[in-house]
């Protein structure tokens, strides 16, 4: 048992020395790119899938993507949100409509290094929703394997029924994707870092359920604080196991990012829309780049 | 001799032959020229007539449209605008081309029908109604192909690259897929009626 656990030492000290030798030495070399997550109030999917609030339902089904139609918008549409003018009952006072975050990513061949970084906006000084984790940043990677992944994002995630949205009746009901399983790969790779002090980072996967464990992709997360300015990156495998999307060169993967902000749960979180992310491919949103 | 007691042919009595009987004391110059100035009297106030009944200070006359539809409306585009260009009443709901105008003014009748009986005089009975009345301008729109959106609003005219991204999207899907206005601008001028179906919506 001892030698087991000197092993998984070892084992997790080498992958975590291997992250460090590869990962970039010189981040401003990467390429960026700023996503613009958006409070997005109780806008779970099937909202967005009636035409009478949602008239982008239409587009969507012609092929259209949420970014494609509210790319440039989504600060102001947070803002729409987090006042209560649209599609949220209960306004946070206070919260913040929208963070910009940018992401670069780069990989060495056997792991994918990809790095956020966000100005935190003040606190709303309301009640802690998670008073052991200020701040939660989580992505999801998803093989297109989803009908809609690739136009809708993680929206396919978010129900009506799912905790703390205004009708939900179950509060242990967290994302799931209708349809979804492990077998065929329909689910969207999880990866979570919290701020916590102590907590783990999570390598999960969300299918006909969350699941916040047993992923084989994530190697470590370091995160830095200076001032107000979040630095997270992610080391990750081009490969996992069950609920680990492998990453090849060339293709595009679907790719959503989140952070649960001051202390929020649930649905009060910042989320962006659906972006593509790759390696070695030009043509995607995130293109992560060899080193 | 001629006798005095039988009526000579043609000698009919009545309006209608008094109107086809040649006028033995009138010119036919003076005949034409009243007959002119009574047209130009009786086409110029008739049209006047239907101008001042497409007024808004004629539509909100009436407490039903200046409490209900007209209090939404000054909150759109449609009403005030940075360009400064305003869409009244009658620039949306009646045609502009004579013949069509005044099959629109015939119809509305029965509107006058709804006033005497009070159809739609509370604000309850407005929004009762809401969705029925709007279901009927719908139908006429879209059987026009939007013809008076299309008055101010054209395809041609339209600078998609200037538009932002939401409507630059939305209008080339819909300029691909051959649509027309309304199916998509339904609520633009007023609140979205309570009850719409997601056909309606034209989902």
């Amino acid at each position: 048992m001892m030698m087991g656990k000197t092993f998984l030492g070892l084992a997790l000290a080498l992958a975590a020395g291997a992250a460090d030798a590869a990962a970039p030495a010189d981040w401003s070399k990467v390429p960026s790119k700023t996503i613009t997550l958006f409070y997005p109030g109780a806008a779970h999917w099937e909202w967005m899938q009636k035409a009478t609030e949602h008239s982008g339902i239409k587009g969507m089904r012609k092929g259209e993507s949420c970014a494609g139609c509210h790319d440039q918008e989504t600060a102001d549409m947070g803002k729409k949100m987090v006042t209560g003018q649209k599609v949220e009952p209960a306004p946070p006072k206070g919260k913040a409509a929208a963070i910009p975050v940018t992401v670069q990513a780069a990989h060495d061949g056997s792991n994918m290094y990809i790095r956020f970084s966000w100005k935190q906006p003040p606190s709303a000084g309301g009640a802690k929703q998670d008073p052991d984790n200020p701040v939660k940043l989580a992505f999801m990677l998803e093989d297109n394997k989803i009908e809609m992944a690739n136009l809708a994002g993680c929206w396919l995630t978010c129900h009506q029924d799912a905790r703390t949205m205004p009708d939900a009746k179950d509060d242990k009901r967290t994302k799931y994707v209708a349809g979804g399983a492990l077998a065929g790969g329909k689910f969207f790779d999880l990866l979570q870092w919290k701020s916590g002090k102590g907590a783990k980072p999570a390598d999960g996967y969300v299918a006909d359920k969350r699941v916040m464990e047993g992923g084989k992709a994530l190697v470590d997360v370091k995160a830095e604080q200076k001032g107000d300015t979040w630095t997270v990156t992610f080391a990750r495998r081009l490969t996992g196991g069950e609920g680990d999307v492998t990453l090849v060169a060339g293709k595009a993967y679907n790719f959503d990012v989140a952070i649960h902000d001051d202390s929020a749960i649930g649905r009060f979180h910042h989320v962006s829309l659906g972006y593509s992310l790759g390696l070695d491919n030009a043509k995607v949103d995130i293109n992560v780049v060899k080193q | 001799m001629s006798s005095q007691g039988t009526p000579a042919a043609g000698d009919k009595k009545g309006v209608w032959a008094a109107l086809r009987r040649p006028s033995g004391r009138y010119s036919m110059l003076g005949l034409i020229s009243v007959g002119f100035v009574a047209g130009v009297l009786f086409w110029g106030s008739f049209n006047a007539s239907m101008e001042a009944s497409n007024s808004m200070e004629f539509c909100i006359s009436c407490h039903e449209m200046r409490q209900n539809i007209y209090e939404e409306y000054r909150k759109t585009a449609h009403y005030a605008n940075p360009s400064g260009v305003r869409a009244t009443c009658a620039d949306c709901h009646v045609p502009r081309d004579w013949g069509h105008k005044l099959v629109r003014k015939v119809l509305s009748v029965r509107e006058l029908y709804g006033k005497l009986a009070g159809t739609i005089d509370t604000k309850e009975k407005f929004e009762a109604k809401r969705l029925e009345m709007a279901r009927i301008e719908w139908a006429r729109m879209r059987a026009s192909d939007s013809r008076e959106c299309r008055n101010c609003h054209s395809y041609e005219s339209m600078n998609l690259e200037g538009q932002q991204q939401r409507g630059r999207k939305q209008h080339e899907l819909a300029l691909r897929d051959g649509q027309t206005c309304i199916e998509c601008h339904k609520g633009v001028a007023h609140k979205k009626p309570d009850g719409m179906t997601e056909e309606d919506a034209g989902a």
